[in-house]
């Protein structure tokens, strides 16, 4: 490496060799500390897949992960990830920023956050996100469809892990609500996020969580507008267990949307996921959804759900799993889904 | 002709119990330590627990640092298996998803000993896992009152 970038620089330099090389020195001491000071690592995950419905069969590019993680200094750290997606919408690809967190560890396991981040409101959320080769089902479960869960906020966050013998966790967040964008929020209301998590054994997390935003009238939620203040609390616990033989993932949140026209009105979303690791690589699984909301809902778009998903997992190693996947959708005033769902989600 | 056959089968437990004696020693890791801010003496869960990045300063403040033969060498899978008690394949997927959420850097993997001896005795705050290091040049951490575990 060294003689690499003296060789180059020396041919820009057309002095006494011996000067050269004397000028060269501290250049290339100083860019090779630069290196051993900062730790930068590029990874990356995608999924491509197949699927078959209605009689047709289709091939799908799932998300394109571009994660970089850098150590600024022993206390100083940064996480990004940009996901390159197609956009049915827009009928192109769209480029989507999804995290960038700096990190300072003040004391212990203790750290401050500041950034875009996934919300800390459950478990399915803090740990996969975007990286399918993490998901034990092809896609996510339906509590993330629907604007269920605010899955990312621009704010500052305090966060505590493995503390005590029951290696307790904790996340208190600040942010700009639902309904603001990454640069500005929409109103004076921020977010609140606070959620606790224990892990009493290994391979087990037990959390719980609790939201509050104040949704402003005006506010653009995924395209719909939102014509009445919403003063929304949500509630939140999961379990997940990923043990040698059995695998459970459980989670459900409690909707709790306020406003002057409808009172407070409770909407309920859960799933269950349970696998069985036959050996190494293989991970028979099934996965129930359920989304409940009542009538008089404001802010979601009411569409009653229960869903199932089974399959089959083979994950080639930690960098390369296969899914394939039966999937049934029964959504409240649509006709219901049976799709096949292959697919292949890879880290690098 | 009795004896004879006593003789042999005798010959042949001992010389098998030697066999794995012999391999149990090989199998033996050695838990070693930068000079600064890692302690001389954990106990095994302790030690496990700092391994799998659920502590990230030592008392004194500085960084834990976690140096690993990489997982496809005999000693990285020895370590996997005894201290992770994970195989090779679980270790890795296990920091990529912490690192993947933010919670933990990830372990640095060597492929030769002498990279992760020369890697910790130079790094504040580093641990690593070994097989015969040299005890002059490193401080070896003493895991449950023992050298090697």
């Amino acid at each position: 490496m060294k003689y690499i970038i003296a060789k180059h620089i020396g041919f820009l330099v057309d002095i006494d060799k011996r000067f050269r090389y004397i000028i060269l020195l501290p250049i290339i001491l100083n860019f090779n500390s630069a290196l051993l000071a900062q730790d930068t690592r590029i990874r990356g995950f995608m999924d491509v897949g197949m699927n078959f419905e209605d009689d047709q069969l289709n091939f799908d590019l799932g998300e394109y992960d571009l994660f970089i993680t850098s150590d600024l200094n022993d206390r100083l750290t940064f996480l990004g990830e940009t996901v390159f997606r197609y956009d049915l919408d827009v009928d192109a690809f769209e480029v989507s920023v999804e995290r960038v967190v700096i990190k300072y560890n003040y004391k212990g396991n203790h750290s401050l956050l500041i950034g875009k981040h996934h919300t800390p409101i459950n478990y399915w959320n803090d740990s996969y996100h975007h990286g399918r080769v993490f998901f034990p089902t092809v896609e996510r479960p339906h509590l993330f469809q629907h604007s269920i869960l605010p899955i990312h906020t621009t704010g500052i966050s305090l966060q505590g892990q493995n503390l005590g013998k029951l290696r307790f966790g904790y996340d208190l967040m600040l942010g700009n609500g639902i309904g603001s964008t990454d640069l500005k929020d929409n109103d004076k209301f921020k977010s609140i996020t606070a959620a606790v998590h224990i892990k009493p054994i290994d391979n087990m997390r037990i959390g719980a969580s609790y939201y509050s935003d104040v949704i402003s009238e005006g506010a653009q939620i995924h395209g719909q507008l939102i014509d009445e203040q919403i003063n929304q609390q949500l509630f939140t616990a999961s379990i997940a267990y990923f043990g040698r033989r059995f695998e459970v993932l459980a989670e459900g949140t409690l909707s709790v949307n306020k406003a002057s026209s409808t009172g407070s009105v409770n909407s309920s979303a859960s799933y269950l996921y349970a696998g069985y690791r036959v050996n190494e690589k293989l991970v028979p699984y099934f996965r129930i959804d359920n989304l409940d909301f009542r009538e008089e809902e404001l802010y979601y778009d009411n569409r009653d759900t229960t869903a199932f998903v089974t399959g089959l997992r083979y994950e080639i190693n930690y960098l390369a799993v296969v899914k394939l996947e039966y999937q049934y959708d029964h959504m409240g005033g649509m006709d219901s889904l049976n799709r096949l769902n292959f697919q292949i989600a890879i880290g690098f | 002709m009795k004896q004879t056959i006593f003789k042999y089968i005798l010959t042949l437990m001992i010389g098998l119990l030697w066999a794995s004696s012999v391999n149990a020693q090989d199998d033996q890791l050695v838990v070693i330590g930068n000079p600064e801010s890692v302690p001389s003496e954990l106990d095994l869960q302790q030690l496990r627990s700092i391994l799998k990045g659920e502590k990230l300063r030592w008392n004194d403040g500085s960084q834990v640092v976690i140096a690993l033969m990489k997982t496809n060498t005999t000693i990285g899978n020895h370590t996997s298996k005894r201290l992770y008690n994970m195989t090779g394949n679980e270790l890795n997927k296990y920091f990529l998803a912490l690192v993947f959420q933010g919670k933990v850097k990830a372990p640095t993997f060597f492929n030769s000993t002498d990279e992760l001896a020369t890697y910790v005795s130079q790094t504040p705050g580093a641990i690593g896992v070994l097989q015969n290091p040299n005890e002059k040049v490193l401080k070896i951490i003493l895991v449950d009152g023992k050298k090697q575990i």
